[in-house]
């Protein structure tokens, strides 16, 4: 095979980059190629999930704003990480060590590929080796095609593979698959790995309450695992296996942040409460001065009758 | 003409003099007529520098997207910091049965409703488009303390009028009948407000419950407007600001200021009104020593709100401390502690410092670091904002009063001036009655009625 030759020359050359580092990377996993050539677009595909997932720790490729850790995440733009391979990057990235993160359960194997692609832009000398066959090895010169599909009645997704050449299509068997929902951050993984029965099927139990969009509807991803013997193998779909889920606005209840009507309960009887009390009494102290008005009139109005009787009763 | 039901000569007899000493200042002097001449001319060339932040928009202030609150929302705090002394001298120290603060109570509550009154203005002051205001009313949301803020300020100006005018009300009696030769206007608006007031006993029954009522009413009135406006600070997450304490903290500074305030007035009513009989020596000596208690307490609460987060030092509050203590207002910061609090404190200890015109100065000294104070805890926490805000000028990450903005805080004081000028020159200024009721009980104490 074509990529035999540059896997054996990696592996010759492999200390010589992989020297002075600690995270050793498998030989195996050393010579791994993308299987599309990086493009504009997978550039930019990988920018947006390096900006999403990695810029927290590693900063902005060539600015040296990493954050400060120990071991130092390191600028994915200098030496120190452009050294090394291809099939290195993509390990380090699926499996993570210490405070990196595993990413393999995050991102597709395609999308960390259009990772390494945004990586590699910041590299003038970097050119691209390419794997060029998708085939398998165990079932060498067939396609491996998939398809998927949802059993409401006990409720689980089914995985169904088979090899297709041009003159016959076989089921998959004894293929280990895993399957995964699509979430805000990165993919969950759905049961446990399963192989493929004689059938090329494979089923997964799925969770009682998965929530899904306002219909129901779930992003599902299944993948082989032993991407060696098959190649690298994944199916996304969506199908109707999980709960409607309507989004519920922040704004739909009473809160703090709501606006007047939506205030909470105990905001508006404190306030109304506390207002009418002190002004209940604002206005009875008003009345008082009422009152004091209408006894000094009184005491004057007596004041005056008696002046005018005095005044009548004065001897003339 | 017996008006009085004082029955004794004797008594008769003090009031008259209470009513002389007292009166001899309502009156149009030429003093006044000059003073007050020269506040409104002041006034409206501060109006002026209004007008044209009206016409231009807060652009013609320092206040830019950093620092959004200014000199005008530090001059706010100070206002109703220092409104709240009236309720500290009538209720508090009033309902612990302090008589000796009866000739003080009333320049105290003039002293609240200026500030209170003003400090409503002062908001509007620094609103861009004042036309709105009553957006307030019409959109405001009552989770917010600043709606908190606005019905409270208005409830302790009307308390505060309240408590200046029941007990105005027997001194208008009184009054009315020995104002010769002032404006007739003037003795008409006696006639009027004070309500046919007949010295009789059911009528003091009735002030007197309804002072009581007020005396107790305005104490959680005068807690909540300062603890709500130390709430608009405390309830956001700016460094500086982001302080479980504010409420108490702001209280106990308010008293300082408030107390510094009527020190100063004592002293020029004192002087100028010829009431030394009524202001005396002694009454200073007290204040000195409320001054003492309440700037101890101050000391106290500061010692908290800057130890416990210099202690811990979270990122934030290091950089905000690092700027109070040496950095860019490290001066302004040791000045307000030292000379505004803790030197006074220390000097007040000193019997002799508490004779009127040592206090006088020191007080000075503490209401004008009293107003610093406000303007360091407004202003510095603002110079770093929690969210970077990108490509600004320079000069709008360091905030500068201009000279409009000065003008129209300066405004603000002139119309504090003006108020409490006219109140203390057309009212009483001493409570007439309650000297005279005073002084009756003091006879009737020692026996020789």
């Amino acid at each position: 095979m074509k990529y035999l030759i540059p896997i054996a020359l990696l592996i010759v050359l492999a200390p010589g980059f992989a020297w002075g580092q600690d995270w050793v990377v498998p030989e195996e996993r050393k010579g791994r190629l993308s299987t599309f050539p990086f493009t504009d677009e997978t550039r930019q595909s990988g920018e947006k999930l390096y900006v999403t997932n990695c810029i927290s720790c590693h900063g902005t490729p060539g600015k040296g704003n990493y954050i400060s850790l120990v071991p130092s995440p390191g600028d994915p733009a200098t030496e120190k990480i452009q050294k090394n391979s291809d099939g290195e990057i993509f390990h380090k990235v699926s499996t993570g060590r210490g405070q990196m993160p595993s990413f393999r359960n995050i991102l597709s194997g395609d999308e960390i590929w259009h990772v390494v692609s945004y990586i590699r832009s910041f590299n003038k000398n970097y050119i691209q080796k390419v794997m060029q066959v998708i085939t398998s090895s165990a079932y060498p010169g067939a396609v491996i095609r998939m398809t998927m599909g949802y059993n409401e009645a006990d409720s689980t997704v089914f995985v169904s593979a088979s090899a297709v050449d041009e003159k016959k299509t076989v089921a998959v068997t004894g293929a280990g698959v895993r399957l995964f929902a699509r979430r805000y951050f990165g993919m969950m993984a759905i049961d446990e790995e399963k192989t493929t029965d004689e059938s090329g099927k494979a089923a997964f139990r799925i969770p009682a309450g998965l929530p899904g969009d306002r219909e129901g509807n779930v992003h599902f991803s299944a993948k082989f695992t032993d991407e060696d013997q098959f190649g690298i193998v994944s199916m996304d779909t969506i199908l109707l296996a999980g709960d409607r889920t309507i989004p519920v606005s922040l704004l739909a209840e009473r809160a703090m942040w709501n606006n007047v009507r939506k205030a909470p309960v105990w905001v508006l009887l404190t306030y109304t409460i506390g207002v009418i009390a002190v002004w209940g009494f604002i206005f009875l102290i008003m009345m008082k001065l009422r009152d004091i008005y209408i006894i000094g009139s009184i005491i004057q109005g007596k004041k005056s009758a008696e002046a005018i009787t005095e005044t009548e009763n004065q001897p003339t | 003409m017996n008006e009085i039901s004082f029955s004794s000569q004797k008594e008769q007899g003090k009031l008259d003099s209470v009513a002389s000493d007292v009166l001899r200042n309502v009156r149009l002097s030429k003093g006044f007529i000059i003073w007050i001449g020269f506040l409104f001319l002041a006034l409206a060339a501060c109006l002026f520098a209004y007008i044209i932040q009206l016409k231009e928009g807060l652009g013609v202030t320092g206040l830019r997207d950093y620092t959004s609150w200014g000199m005008y929302i530090a001059n706010f705090v100070f206002f109703v910091a220092t409104s709240l002394v009236g309720m500290l001298i009538s209720s508090v120290l009033g309902l612990i049965g302090y008589n000796w603060v009866k000739p003080i109570s009333r320049i105290a509550e003039i002293i609240a409703i200026a500030f209170a009154a003003v400090a409503g203005l002062v908001i509007i002051s620094d609103m861009g488009r004042p036309d709105r205001f009553p957006y307030l009313f019409m959109f405001g949301r009552i989770q917010s303390p600043i709606l908190w803020d606005v019905t409270v300020v208005t409830t302790y100006l009307v308390l505060s009028l309240l408590l200046w005018f029941f007990p105005l009300i027997p001194d208008l009696a009184i009054s009315k009948n020995r104002l010769h030769g002032r404006p007739p206007l003037l003795v008409k608006a006696y006639e009027i407000l004070s309500l046919r007031w007949e010295h009789h006993e059911s009528q003091y029954r009735i002030l007197k419950q309804a002072l009581r009522i007020l005396l107790i009413l305005i104490i959680p009135t005068a807690f909540a407007i300062h603890t709500v406006t130390s709430w608009l600070f405390a309830v956001t997450p700016r460094t500086g600001w982001d302080s479980t304490i504010f409420g108490p903290y702001f209280l106990s500074g308010a008293f300082v200021s408030g107390t510094a305030a009527v020190i100063i007035a004592m002293y020029f009513f004192r002087v100028n009104y010829k009431l030394e009989k009524y202001l005396t020596p002694f009454h200073f000596e007290r204040m000195g020593r409320v001054l003492i208690l309440v700037s101890i307490v101050y000391i106290y609460f500061n010692l908290n709100e800057f130890l416990v987060p210099g202690y811990k030092l979270k990122t934030g509050d290091a950089i905000h401390l690092r700027e109070l203590f040496t950095g860019h207002y490290a001066m302004l910061f040791w000045s307000v502690q030292l000379v505004g609090l803790v030197i006074p404190v220390i000097l007040l200890l000193i019997k002799q410092m508490r004779r009127p015109v040592p206090m006088m100065i020191i007080s000075a000294f503490v209401l004008a670091a009293s107003w610093l104070k406000r303007y360091i805890i407004v202003v510095p926490g603002q110079g770093h904002p929690n969210l970077p805000i990108q490509n600004v000028p320079v000069e709008w990450v360091l905030y500068k009063p201009t000279l409009i903005e000065t003008a129209v805080t300066m405004a603000s004081i002139l119309l504090v001036l003006i108020i409490i000028t006219i109140l203390s020159k057309l009212f009483p200024v001493i409570p007439i009655w309650e000297m005279a009721e005073d002084e009756h009980d003091k006879e009737k104490l020692s026996g020789n009625e």
